[in-house]
């Protein structure tokens, strides 16, 4: 059997609202459909194996547990995920993960966090927050399809010219409420603002992350087709709300 | 300044007599209006009562309300604010509702519930004789923001107001840590022992240090992030506690243990079922611990409790009860699947979720509850119904707990919802509904006019 090996990068800490979300999500829509999962919980203090794991994700946090994992994530770490970036291993970053991948943190009154340069994005902080349920169009697999989403963010994220948007924004803020970009994408990296679970009401999003994951592993893998009415129900229950 | 007092108050009572004929419980409006008149109504009208205030994330109301039967039994008078009226234009007018048009007070203690990011505010003017944190979760970040915000308000709010008793949780390392930043004379409580067993796995909401970010260690844990928690780096920990409980037993209805009030020991049995409910059971004792110590007046005051407004609120529909339980966040919503857990029999459950700015405009947190672990014993609720604005989000979080989607009816229409149930419920199995706040009014006024229930400002 076929099987996927899942990093949640610091669970304990950046796990704001609903992030486990996204990991029962992909753990179900693989399991659903015969693939095995295993999932690892790699915190402060613990090693990441950068060859190890097909996919890694990275959810949000307060300021609180930001400052808690700097210091263990600007070591050893920060190595190791560039070099699993490069290697094109699967990422999905959230919020506060979105902007660890990045080059830099600076404060609205011009205090700089350095962080991993992962990918070439930097955050700017504002005095205002950018909150509410938000929509995106994302061209997956030459198709545009609408993506919903939660966000909550006060950092405007601006993209290096490597980095394409996940998507063009159509309602709320998404990057920074100034370029229309909503989301980040480099190599197999997907990055948004859409705080908490993204994935369970986007199943196409969902299954493209697994679909690149898999081909990545196995080469071109034909991803069996799931009963998605749940799904779609709440896409399409925000979606009409937003429109 | 006193004509403006006393058109304030009026303006008050007018707004809510004509807020009931139009048959609307409207909390906020009485007080905003009063406010224009007098902008120190809270402060003038508070400063003649005792106040006793309570505020933190979870257990406001039914410490509120235990708080009230203590009083009760020892024979003091006193009012409390009606649930949901605890922003400060609420709290305002409720004084103004109590006391006379020329600002006499109707009672001498005043309990008053109040919500954490309205306590900086409400505090300084109110002037409570007595504080009760009851604890710190994480709680709607898109109106509360981040934790370490929340602490910071609440000290604030506790730094201008020096000559309160605060009684904090001892067994919460995140509001008892604001204890050693204040002068103010604390009283603790706490759990004495894990009332669970430690199968149960725990989300905490607080992890590392609160002081110095170290990983927090503990003795045992009751639920959450609450225990006898401490941390080697810096040596932060959980004092023992001045008022606590031991040798708990725990049933689906209720709880029995050992209460320690300093020196002295009680067998309580309240009829609230739930660990939630021993420390709020506890946080009410505390409160009154300085001016009721009367084991006979506690023992009752205990015993006699019954829940509060859609708190475990029970009620008899034709020939099945019907139990409405708030769940408003994860830490909330993991205990009372813990409670449901506890309970063999079959049974129908209801669930309704909302997102307006009262419940919280993001819903993201169902997915941080334990729904797996509602689904590990599924095979006692005869249907499950969701309802609610966000009613296909929750079918979703259902759906990936493991259940198969065709097992869940979602009906967001309460009138349909209630025939449903009725219809459906042939074996008059108990009924459980756990709707979020905003849910929890319009569910309730649907039940309340085809049952003929009391409304809930009456």
């Amino acid at each position: 059997m076929d099987k996927m090996q899942i990093c949640h990068l610091y669970p304990d800490l950046l796990n704001l609202y609903g992030d486990r979300g996204n990991i029962i999500s992909m753990t179900k829509r693989l399991n659903w459909r015969g693939i095995q999962t295993e999932v690892f919980e790699i915190s402060v203090g613990e090693h990441f194996d950068p060859e190890k794991y097909d996919i890694v994700f990275i959810g949000g946090g307060q300021d609180f547990e930001q400052e808690i994992l700097l210091p263990d994530l600007l070591g050893e770490k920060t190595a190791n995920l560039k070099y699993a970036v490069e290697s094109n291993v699967t990422f999905l970053a959230i919020c506060g993960g979105y902007q660890l991948l990045g080059n830099y943190y600076k404060t609205w009154n011009g205090h700089q966090l350095d962080f991993t340069g992962a990918i070439d994005i930097h955050t700017i902080g504002s005095t205002e927050r950018m909150i509410g349920n938000f929509m995106f169009e994302a061209e997956l697999n030459h198709r545009t399809i609408e993506i919903a989403g939660f966000e909550n963010h006060s950092g405007m994220t601006f993209l290096g010219s490597k980095v394409q948007p996940l998507g063009k924004i159509r309602k709320g803020s998404g990057n920074n409420g100034k370029d229309g970009t909503a989301g980040a994408r480099y190599k197999n990296v997907f990055c948004s603002y859409s705080h908490g679970p993204l994935l369970p009401k986007n199943p196409i999003l969902c299954d493209f992350i697994l679909q690149t994951a898999l081909n990545e592993k196995f080469g071109n893998y034909e991803l069996k087709t799931l009963d998605d009415e749940a799904e779609n129900q709440a896409l399409t229950a925000m979606l009409r709300r937003l429109r | 300044m006193k004509i403006l007092t006393f058109a304030a108050i009026l303006s008050a009572r007018i707004t809510t007599f004509i807020l009931r004929l139009i048959g609307r419980g409207g909390t906020s409006l009485p007080g905003r209006i009063a406010l224009l008149f007098q902008k120190d109504l809270l402060g003038i009208l508070s400063q003649k009562y005792k106040v006793i205030a309570v505020t933190g994330t979870n257990g406001k109301t039914t410490t509120s309300r235990i708080i009230g039967s203590l009083l009760f039994e020892a024979g003091l008078d006193f009012f409390e604010n009606k649930s949901g009226a605890n922003l400060l234009p609420g709290i305002a007018a409720s004084f103004a509702m109590d006391c006379s048009l020329l600002g006499k007070p109707g009672h001498r203690y005043a309990i008053i519930e109040c919500d954490e990011a309205a306590f900086r505010t409400a505090a300084p003017k109110m002037q409570p004789a007595i504080v009760v944190i009851t604890n710190l979760f994480r709680d709607q970040l898109d109106r509360y923001g981040e934790i370490s915000h929340m602490l910071t308000k609440i000290k604030e709010g506790l730094l201008s107001c020096p000559d309160s008793t605060v009684v904090f949780n001892s067994d919460d390392s995140l509001s008892y840590s604001i204890s050693s930043s204040i002068k103010n004379s604390i009283i603790t409580f706490g759990i004495n022992e894990s009332p669970y067993g430690s199968d149960d796995d725990f989300i905490s909401d607080a992890p590392y240090c609160i002081r110095c970010k170290g990983p927090y260690n503990y003795v045992y844990r009751t639920y959450g992030h609450l225990g006898d928690f401490y941390c080697s780096s810096c040596g932060y920990r959980r004092t023992p506690p001045d008022i606590s409980a031991t040798d708990i037993e725990m049933n689906f209805e209720r709880s029995t243990f050992t209460l320690h009030l300093y020196n002295e020991t009680l067998k309580v049995s309240p009829s609230l079922p739930g660990a939630y409910n021993i420390y709020n059971v506890l946080a009410a004792v505390a409160a009154v611990s300085s001016f009721i110590n009367d084991q006979t007046v506690l023992s009752v005051g205990i015993s006699t409790f019954e829940s509060g407004f859609g708190r475990m609120e029970r009620v008899i529909i034709n020939d099945f009860s019907l139990t409405m339980v708030l769940v408003k966040n994860p830490a909330g919503l993991n205990q009372v699947i813990n409670f449901l857990s506890y309970d063999d029999s079959m049974k129908i459950l209801v669930m309704i979720l909302n997102d307006r700015f009262a419940d919280g405009t993001d819903i993201s947190w169902i997915w941080d509850a334990n729904f797996e672990k509602l689904f590990s014993f599924s095979d006692r609720f005869s249907q499950i119904y969701l309802s609610g604005m966000r009613a296909e989000e929750l079918k979703l979080r259902f759906k990936y707990a493991g259940y198969e989607p065709n097992m869940l009816h979602v009906e967001k229409d309460y009138k349909h919802l209630m025939e449903k149930i009725e219809l459906d419920n042939k074996e008059n199995l108990p009924v459980f509904v756990l709707p979020t706040y905003t849910a929890m009014f319009d569910f309730r006024k649907v039940i309340a006019s085809k049952f003929r229930l009391k409304e809930f400002w009456k």
